[in-house]
């Protein structure tokens, strides 16, 4: 049986023949000092935004008056294998570097989340390269990657990281998850610190072990961050550009799109075919998000 | 206070900031004049200390000498200067007056229409060709379109030369005053002094895609190489003499095992630091360099001599040239004072070869006394003679990038020169298309 209940409404009805203002005097003087922001916003994020929709239409040197092509510069990209090495440069960063970097985020979180000496210290450690910015961490890599640097060093390789075509991905993957495996640590350190106790009193009576509460309830009950944290890590991973500059300038099959995008607007000069490129991605990652999303939200139900 | 007040008040507040905010907008916009008559030239370069020195020294005494003039200036890290150059100068938002290399000058900038041709008042000549009579012929060629017309004065012209360490060729029992003529000597001296325990005996650069193009040119011209056909139109990568320059620069980097270019130092701010540091033993050199090692590193520099180019033919030696250039921004307001002191830098030739080592092609140069004092400078006066500037094409810059890539598959990944070759040619192509 479903019990509706109403809740009596303690509002005042209008009198009759009053009409209720619809925009109060603090509505207006709400929105008057929201003008600005949004005008910047509009001036600098929309209307650029708006911009590149318009660009990719046509070819645009920079010098001379934009040439409406139509769709020309989205057939030039469909059969252009630099592009199409940039996306897949893209995707294979993406997938090699937040993959494992949410799955290393959720084990650590789990771990830190117990209470132990320390732990406060550890994620601060976690956390502070997620403080810094990609180029000087970039920097300091170099020197990590070099063939005599810290890392063939310290595990007695012989790896040419950033001047091969075998490694320099691989290079990049490492320090991306290094970088940013701390930045989905706080998002699920976050959401565990959420996660009611008492359903993990009832696993531990019915005798459930480590293994199963953490599958059988933590993992399910992290779902909506977990959600989060994928649609955020596939939009970083595709939006990649600093370290990719900073440590190979896209040599050795590391061009990745926003690099690709970089080169072509603002080195080549080719305004119109960059628009393009940032409008088919704009409307990957749209395409992605939403399947991301459905499927988390298939799971849930 | 009534609310409806208390709403009038902030209302108007925001209204005054507001207009506050776009009269200060306003006023941003200036164009480099000011009411009591002042000009105010902005002027951008690359970064290159001891040139930064001396352009900084001479702002000052034109400033000095002409009180309406204010100049400012603006150095730009080298990864950086070519995109923030040719965007600003795309945006009719850059400097009134630029220094940029021959190869973006005839690759992008004339091309473009971004840069206003010479005024020779400026110089007190009548015309381009009264200014251009006082340069050695030819050398003023990087800065001009192809029907002839003149956008800039060279602020440095360089010719490509050798240099080696004297010290490690006498570690490996070899004779300073026998430097390699030959590519081939190159490699067979460099096995030697593998052998004395330098191991870093020759490397090219590996900065950025200008720099793999230069490299490029420079052998190529010796291989009878091209990156293009003669009329810019179509790619030329699969030809004979281009492939044997890349065949060449394989050897040299890789198969022949002289040095190990993954340890090249690969910072584009402090070009040639394995030659400065005593790590190399001999590398391809300009007379800036050389300066620069001597200010940086002076006890390397001791040691350094300059010869020759190794050549693929020694009878008939080739080399390459290349020149940056002062030019003035089509937008500037202010060209006619750009140019005058365009032309006050420029005339200051003795001061940049003895202060930054640059060579302004001025006739007689090489007899001035500062260019007396400068080693080597017979070795690149004859550089001049047997040089030729680069080649360059529409989209240069996608061409260098896929240059680039070639070299590196080829030089590092170990493929097949054919084949990286191929590809590039058929990239160069969809870049002409």
């Amino acid at each position: 049986m479903t019990v509706t209940t109403t809740t009596p409404t303690t509002r005042r009805p209008s009198p009759p023949g009053r009409r209720r203002p619809r925009v109060s005097g603090r509505n207006v003087l709400g929105a008057m000092l929201s003008m600005p922001a949004l005008a910047l916003f509009a001036l600098f994020a929309i209307y650029p935004g708006l911009r590149v929709f318009y660009l990719s239409l046509f070819d645009y040197s920079l010098t001379s008056p934009p040439e409406f092509v139509g769709l020309d510069n989205f057939t030039f990209l469909a059969g252009d294998p630099r592009f199409h090495e940039a996306l897949l440069h893209s995707l294979v960063y993406t997938v090699g570097t937040y993959l494992p970097a949410l799955a290393l985020a959720l084990v650590l979180a789990v771990a830190l989340s117990r209470r132990m000496r320390g732990a406060g210290w550890v994620r601060l450690l976690y956390f502070l390269p997620v403080a810094t910015s990609w180029v000087a961490i970039s920097v300091v890599w170099r020197l990590v990657l070099h063939p005599d640097g810290l890392l063939n060093q310290t595990f007695g390789l012989d790896v040419d990281w950033l001047t091969s075509s075998a490694a320099a991905t691989w290079a990049l993957v490492i320090m991306g998850i290094w970088k940013e495996t701390g930045f989905f640590l706080i998002l699920y350190l976050a959401g565990l610190s959420r996660l009611p106790g008492e359903v993990y009193e009832a696993a531990q009576m019915d005798g459930a072990g480590a293994w199963q509460s953490f599958w059988r309830i933590t993992f399910p009950l992290l779902k909506p961050i977990t959600a989060i944290c994928s649609v955020m890590g596939v939009i970083r991973g595709l939006q990649a550009f600093s370290p990719q500059v900073v440590l190979t300038d896209g040599a050795f099959g590391t061009e990745v799109v926003n690099l690709f995008v970089y080169k072509t607007a603002f080195e080549n000069a080719r305004m119109g075919r960059a628009s393009a490129v940032a409008v088919f991605m704009f409307l990957v990652l749209i395409a992605v998000t939403m399947l991301q999303l459905r499927a988390f939200r298939r799971e849930d139900g | 206070m009534p609310r409806y007040r208390q709403h009038r008040r902030l209302l108007a507040i925001t209204a005054v900031l507001i207009s506050t905010a776009g009269s200060v907008a306003a006023c941003g916009g200036g164009g480099g004049g000011s009411g009591d008559g002042t000009v105010t030239l902005t002027f951008w370069t690359h970064t290159h200390p001891p040139m930064i020195e001396l352009n900084k020294k001479l702002i000052a005494e034109y400033e000095a000498r002409n009180p309406k003039v204010k100049i400012e200036y603006q150095t730009i890290p080298n990864t950086e200067f070519g995109t923030k150059m040719l965007t600003s100068l795309s945006t009719g938002s850059g400097p009134d007056i630029i220094n940029m290399d021959d190869n973006a000058l005839r690759g992008e900038y004339i091309p473009k229409n971004l840069l206003a041709p010479v005024d020779p008042a400026g110089f007190g000549k009548k015309s381009a060709a009264d200014l251009e009579a006082g340069y050695v012929p030819g050398t003023l060629d990087g800065a001009k379109d192809a029907g002839g017309t003149l956008y800039g004065v060279p602020s440095e012209f360089n010719g490509t030369a050798f240099a080696i360490n004297t010290k490690h060729f006498q570690d490996a029992g070899l004779d300073p005053e026998q430097p390699p003529k030959t590519w081939q000597e190159v490699i067979d001296k460099g096995k030697a002094l593998n052998k004395a325990g330098h191991k870093q005996a020759f490397n090219f650069l590996y900065l950025h895609s200008g720099w793999y193009s230069q490299w490029f040119q420079t052998l190529a011209n010796q291989t009878g190489g091209a990156i293009l056909s003669p009329d810019g139109k179509s790619p030329a990568l699969g030809t004979p003499g281009t492939k044997q320059a890349l065949d060449l620069w394989v050897e040299l980097a890789r198969t022949s095992g002289i040095a190990d270019p993954k340890t090249s130092s690969r910072d584009a701010t402090v070009p040639f630091q394995d030659l400065a540091s005593g790590t190399q033993s001999m590398a391809i050199v300009y007379p800036w360099a050389m300066e620069q090692i001597r200010q940086s590193n002076p006890d390397t520099y001791k040691d350094l001599a300059v010869v020759p180019l190794p050549q693929v033919n020694p009878a008939k030696p080739v080399s390459r040239v290349y020149g940056y250039f002062w030019a003035v921004n089509k937008a500037s307001e202010h060209q006619a004072e750009s140019w005058r002191f365009i032309s006050y830098l420029a005339g200051q030739h003795d001061r940049w070869l003895s202060d930054v080592s640059f060579v302004q092609p001025v006739t007689g140069w090489q007899d001035s006394a500062p260019a007396k004092k400068i080693p080597g400078i017979d070795v690149i006066a004859q550089a001049y003679a047997e040089g030729r500037y680069d080649q360059v094409g529409p989209h240069w810059s996608e061409v260098q990038d896929t240059l680039r890539k070639a070299v590196d598959e080829a030089v590092f990944d170990g493929r097949p020169v054919d084949a990286v070759l191929n590809e590039a040619d058929e990239a160069v192509r969809r870049s002409l298309s």
